[in-house]
């Protein structure tokens, strides 16, 4: 420099030293002095990048971008010098203009195609333009020329969130891999982020360890024993009970626990919480939140999960409460005024429900799904509403909530809820054909969809088969519903289970059903009367068969005894019980039963006797076949045994000749004793095989005996057997007489259950316009989980509070019971 | 503490089983284990390796309910009928039939002395106290507050009575609602002392601790088992982990677990000293109705057992050790 102090290329280099040792200020001047030294385009250019560049170190985006224009004009081709392209692209992100940044980018990309740095930043830009796939590709390539690049795998893994969630976690997992290995911190945003998708995915014990790396130390470490020292404090561990006291966190602070709670970790925290209601470990969960809210009482979704948890085990006043807290806080949350409506819904309240909903509406211009969602089922149940029914006033509720169904689907045409809302006002219209069709799209798309949970439609699916007639398809439908979602604990899809069967008249299935949803919910009396109605149509139609065994006429007798016995019961309990049934049909069911009771004693009567009778003609012919048998079985034996003393009688014959030479040989023997010693043994052999010999025979005479005994009892038997046969032939002829008698009794009954048939199909059908009813209520639909679901993944501060659990919107069955309940099985007795 | 499976009986029965419960060991033979199904029969098993020792039929609707007599030789069944029908355990004679208003018998248990049969009234909002020498009702225990000026209807509804328990000494008699009211009597007085707060759904089941007269736990449709001082109406502590309606809950005789049944089709054992769930069992296909300990007693009888049975139709014998 020394020598030639007007060298620009020197000058460019030195600047280039200063610039890495941070001397901004010597840069500058130096680059003053090489441009004004030289004329070439490309060194002109070198300078007044390094002048950029340390603007741009500095931060001083506007300076920074004028000299990497500058640096940019002064060359012909990106080829000559690139640099100051991906300068001006990065500024220029900075300053949030993406196309321009966008073209420089792209310059830079020609020339240097595996520039990682460069892609990265186009993926940006992509991702910011709302171009996901673009943005994925340029990320995908740019971890293809760098797998080492950590936060590339990041954005992928953001990226993919929420399309693909085992993608965005393999993504997540690449990421959180090169970081072990490398000595770059590992970020708690990536851990949650793991740990939310392994949630999602219902992996439950690997989302635990994302969490409990990502929270580090802490009172959560140890819940237990902290909750058991709490406990052991206080004597009392109503944490679900005694939601707003913070006094277990007083005193715990007393005993020198610590309870920090780092800023950052609040969410990790929460989600953590989440977790643990979600493996039912409910407690831990309201210590968690509660801690939350302790340290940072704005934290209005803990207020929420709180309030769901009340929900859950029916404490709904300290929902309530919480509720309220949350608007105490921020009163135009809208997820706390959802939550509020949704609750005043269940209570009851139609009209503050409706209130808190037109609400949320002002607050959102009319935005939120939900709220629309809620208004619209608000008119369906409307509509079916009131004892007395107006139908005019019926079909503009319905209209209401169609429009409203339809403005939710056109604004998200995904959305599965109002879909099945739409479903449920075509089937209320009776266009079945239709319904069954969305409903049935509606339930493979939550099929699909793992964070969606959405049993109403099952439950309408099954009431528009039973609509149809379809009553196999329904019955499926319902008992899937059931084992799926309810764990074949809830009573009500069991009375909507047991009316199929009514329908398809498999009257002991619909008993079954019956008496397991009495089980289940022992106090709805509604129930019993349907069970004893079950019973009375078994009876009935038992009695009406052409066919039956005295076992069935047995057998219907005695359910026609319990369901007098229920009748009567609730005929006494009307009177100051209301249970939703009428008192009078009650009366009539009662008079019917003793009727078809004092029918059915002629019917046991007969069936009793016409058994009787046909066992004893099977009981003759047994007999008489059994004779035959024994007849010839002893024919048989016979001869054998004949032959059998014919062939002992020569065997014996041959033996006594043998004896007799035996004896000879042995007293030839004795007299040669002395002389054949040599021979004793031998001998002795011989006696012994005799003696056996002589054994056998006597067994074989005996058995021959013993056979014979058997068989002349057997005949004995016989002998008695036929006496018996005639005695009992004169009864046989007394029931053929009295079958005429009985004939003349069905001939009664047949009348009877002429009129009862005509009168069920009447019934059936007021009942299949009420049917719909049940639908109703299983409309409900529940809120777009799908959207909140959305909403939960913030990305890097992802969140799982489904701010909306979906404990929220579980659907409100109470409303159609009543509905249903009046129509559920209308007898034929009247 | 751990529970061994050691026998599975599939089929038990041809439909649902409700209830389960141990006669205790006689002089004669050891512990029976009886159970009791929606198919309308009771059936008796012996051993551990569960062969069927006998079969009471009579009633129709299904079986609710079984308990047996602390001497071993007597035991109830209730069903859907209301019919209760006592019978000898060993010859399977009936003893008496009790007859009350249909949906006013729910779940039963004799006392420790074996002199009264308390059964959970249901629709009656009252516990049945019946003689056991007699058979004849000696009396009715109301879960209703006296002074409640709520008239009728209003006032039983949602106090239909599900299950009543003994404690131990025999003293205190703990009955529990659809509504998650739990009413504490005191039996001598025949006086309702008072009710215990904290379950707000039904209250399927209720145990006395074994060892300690004042400690009661209650299973409920909350997913929650709680732990209760009752004669000082404290909660001490509340447990959670089942997914679903916890159904059935037994105390051991050590006084030191408890096992659940829950509608999760899960059964679990709980270490009473860290109250906390330590086993997981999911044997069954369908939710869990009964579990019961096998009282101590008999010949050479030391090992604990614990009997399962759920609406998959079997009954599960574990190994309680």
């Amino acid at each position: 420099m020394k020598i030639y102090p007007y060298c620009a290329m020197a000058l460019n280099h030195l600047a280039n030293h200063y610039f890495f040792t941070g001397e901004h200020f010597l840069v500058e001047q130096l680059m003053e002095a090489a441009l004004a030294a030289t004329d070439n385009p490309v060194l002109k250019s070198h300078s007044f990048y390094n002048l950029a560049r340390s603007y741009h170190a500095k931060s001083d985006y506007d300076a920074a971008a004028v000299y990497y224009r500058a640096s940019v004009k002064e060359l012909k081709s990106p080829k000559d010098f690139i640099l100051p392209f991906f300068g001006l692209g990065q500024v220029q992100l900075k300053l949030n203009d993406l196309k321009s940044a966008l073209s420089n980018f792209e310059k830079v990309m020609e020339v240097q195609p595996d520039n990682c740095e460069c892609l990265k930043a186009l993926g940006h830009i992509y991702a910011q333009q709302g171009h996901n796939d673009k943005a994925l590709d340029s990320f995908k390539k740019s971890t293809r020329i760098n797998p080492h690049d950590a936060e590339a795998w990041v954005e992928i893994g953001e990226l993919l969130v929420s399309t693909d969630i085992s993608g965005a976690l393999d993504a997540f997992k690449m990421a959180l891999n090169i970081l072990r290995k490398s000595p770059e911190k590992i970020t708690v945003e990536l851990l949650n982020n793991i740990g939310v998708l392994h949630f999602e995915r219902s992996e439950y014990e690997l989302a635990q360890q994302a969490f409990k790396e990502a929270l580090g130390e802490g009172v959560w470490m140890d819940l237990d024993s902290i909750i058991l020292k709490s406990l052991d404090m206080d004597g009392f561990a109503g944490f679900a009970n005694d939601i707003t006291s913070n006094d277990c966190f007083y005193r715990l602070e007393e005993q020198g626990v610590a309870l920090d709670l780092p800023a950052g970790k609040v969410t990790i925290l929460f989600n953590q919480a989440r977790l643990y209601e979600q493996t039912h470990e409910l407690e831990k969960a309201a210590f968690l939140y509660k801690l939350i809210l302790y340290k940072c009482p704005d934290y209005v979704d803990a207020c929420l999960r709180m309030a769901a948890i009340a929900q859950a085990s029916n404490n709904m006043d300290a929902c309530m409460e919480m509720i309220n807290e949350a608007l105490r806080v921020d009163e135009k949350n809208i997820d706390a005024l959802s939550f509020r409506g949704n609750v005043e819904l269940k209570a009851d309240d139609w009209l503050k429900a409706k209130e808190t909903f037109k609400a949320v509406q002002q607050i959102t211009d009319g935005k939120d799904a939900y709220s629309v969602l809620a208004l619209g089922n608000w008119n369906y149940y409307a509509a079916g509403r009131g004892e007395k029914r107006d139908a005019k006033l019926e079909a503009t509720h319905l209209e209401k909530a169609r429009e409203l169904f339809y403005k939710v689907l056109s604004q998200n045409p995904n959305n599965m809820y109002a879909a099945n809302g739409i479903g449920m006002i075509l089937a209320e219209k009776g266009q079945f054909d239709m319904a069954k069709e969305i409903f049935t799209q509606v339930q493979e798309a939550a099929a699909g969809n793992i964070t969606v949970e959405i049993p109403d439609v099952w439950v309408n699916l099954a009431h528009v088969y039973l609509g149809l007639g379809q009553f196999g398809l329904a019955v499926k439908m319902y008992q899937n519903c059931l084992k799926k979602f309810y764990h074949n604990t809830d009573s009500q899809i069991f009375l909507y289970l047991a009316r199929t069967y009514y329908e398809a008249e498999q009257w002991q299935d619909c008993k079954c059903s019956l008496l397991r949803a009495i089980h289940l919910a022992p106090s709805n009396y509604m129930l019993r009367f349907d069970a004893a109605i079950a019973m009375q149509k078994f009876s009935t139609a038992t009695l009406q068969k052409a066919k039956r065994t005295a076992d069935e006429v047995r057998q219907s007798v005695s359910e026609l005894k319990n369901a007098l016995r229920l009748f009567s019961l609730l005929s006494g309990m009307t009177g100051h019980h209301s249970h939703g049934f009428d008192g009078k049909k009650v009366e009539m069911h009662v008079e019917y039963c003793k009727h078809l009771l004092e029918a059915a004693k002629v019917h046991l009567e007969a069936a009793e006797r016409e058994e009787q009778q046909t066992k004893q003609k099977q009981e003759v012919a047994r007999k008489h076949a059994m004779a035959e048998e024994a007849k010839r079985k002893a024919e048989e034996e016979r001869k054998i045994e004949m032959e059998r003393r014919k062939q002992e009688e020569e065997i014996r014959r041959v033996l006594e000749e043998q004896e007799n030479f035996e004896r000879l040989k042995e007293a030839w023997r004795i007299k040669n004793r002395e002389k054949f010693q040599v021979d004793e043994n031998e001998e002795e052999g011989g006696t012994d095989k005799k003696k056996d010999k002589k054994k056998r025979k006597r067994e074989k005479k005996q058995k021959g005996q013993r056979e014979q005994e058997v068989e002349e009892g057997n005949f004995a038997h016989e002998s008695s057997d036929d006496e018996n046969v005639i005695a009992e032939n004169p009864f046989a002829a007394a029931g053929l007489e009295d079958s005429d008698d009985e004939a003349a009794a069905n001939g009664m009954d047949a009348d009877d259950t002429s009129k009862a048939k005509k009168s069920r199909k009447r019934q059936a059908m007021s009942d299949s316009e009420e049917e719909e009813e049940a639908p109703t209520a299983r409309s409900d639909s529940d809120k777009g989980l799908d959207e909140a679901m959305g909403e939960a993944f913030g990305g890097s501060d992802g969140d799982i509070g489904e701010s909306r659990a979906p404990e929220m919107y579980s659907s409100d069955r109470s409303n159609d019971d009543e509905g249903r309940k009046k129509t559920a099985f209308e007898s034929d007795s009247d | 503490m751990k529970l061994a499976s050691l026998k599975t009986v599939a089929n038990a029965h041809n439909d649902s089983i409700w209830a389960v419960t141990w006669a205790p060991a006689t002089e004669a033979r050891g512990a029976l284990l009886i159970t009791g199904s929606l198919d309308e029969s009771v059936k008796v098993w012996k051993g551990d390796e569960l062969e069927q020792d006998g079969m009471h039929t009579g009633h129709s609707l299904g079986v609710v309910a079984v308990a047996a007599h602390p001497a071993g030789s007597i035991a109830a069944s209730t069903s859907l009928d209301s019919f209760v029908r006592i019978f000898d355990v060993d010859s399977n004679a009936t003893i008496a039939v009790l007859e009350t208003s249909p949906s006013e018998a729910w779940l039963m248990q004799f006392n420790p002395k074996g002199s009264v049969l308390a059964v959970a009234g249901g629709g009656s909002a009252s516990v049945k106290l019946w003689n056991t020498s007699t058979w004849r009702l000696d009396a009715s225990l109301s879960v209703l507050k006296a002074d409640t000026s709520v008239k009728g209807a209003e006032k039983t509804s949602g106090k239909f009575v599900l299950t009543t328990a003994w404690s131990i000494d025999g003293e205190l008699l703990a009955c529990s609602t659809m509504d998650g009211t739990v009413g504490i009597f005191d039996v001598s007085r025949g006086k309702l002392i008072h009710y215990l707060e904290g379950h707000n759904m039904p209250v399927r089941s209720l145990v006395f601790s074994p060892v300690d007269p004042c400690i009661l736990f209650t299973a409920s449709d909350d997913k929650h088992v709680r732990m209760y001082d009752a004669k000082n109406t404290g909660l001490v502590c509340a447990m959670s982990g089942h997914g679903g309606k916890v159904h059935s809950v037994d105390a051991s005789p050590d006084g030191g677990a408890l096992a659940t049944g829950a509608s999760d089709r899960t059964v679990r054992l709980w270490d009473l000293s860290m109250r906390a769930s330590v086993q997981t069992i999911t044997d069954h296909a369908d939710q869990v109705w009964g579990v019961a300990f096998r009282p101590p007693g008999g010949e050479g009888v030391r090992a604990g057992r614990l009997a399962t049975v759920s609406d998959d139709k079997s009954i599960n014998l574990y190994d309680y050790s």
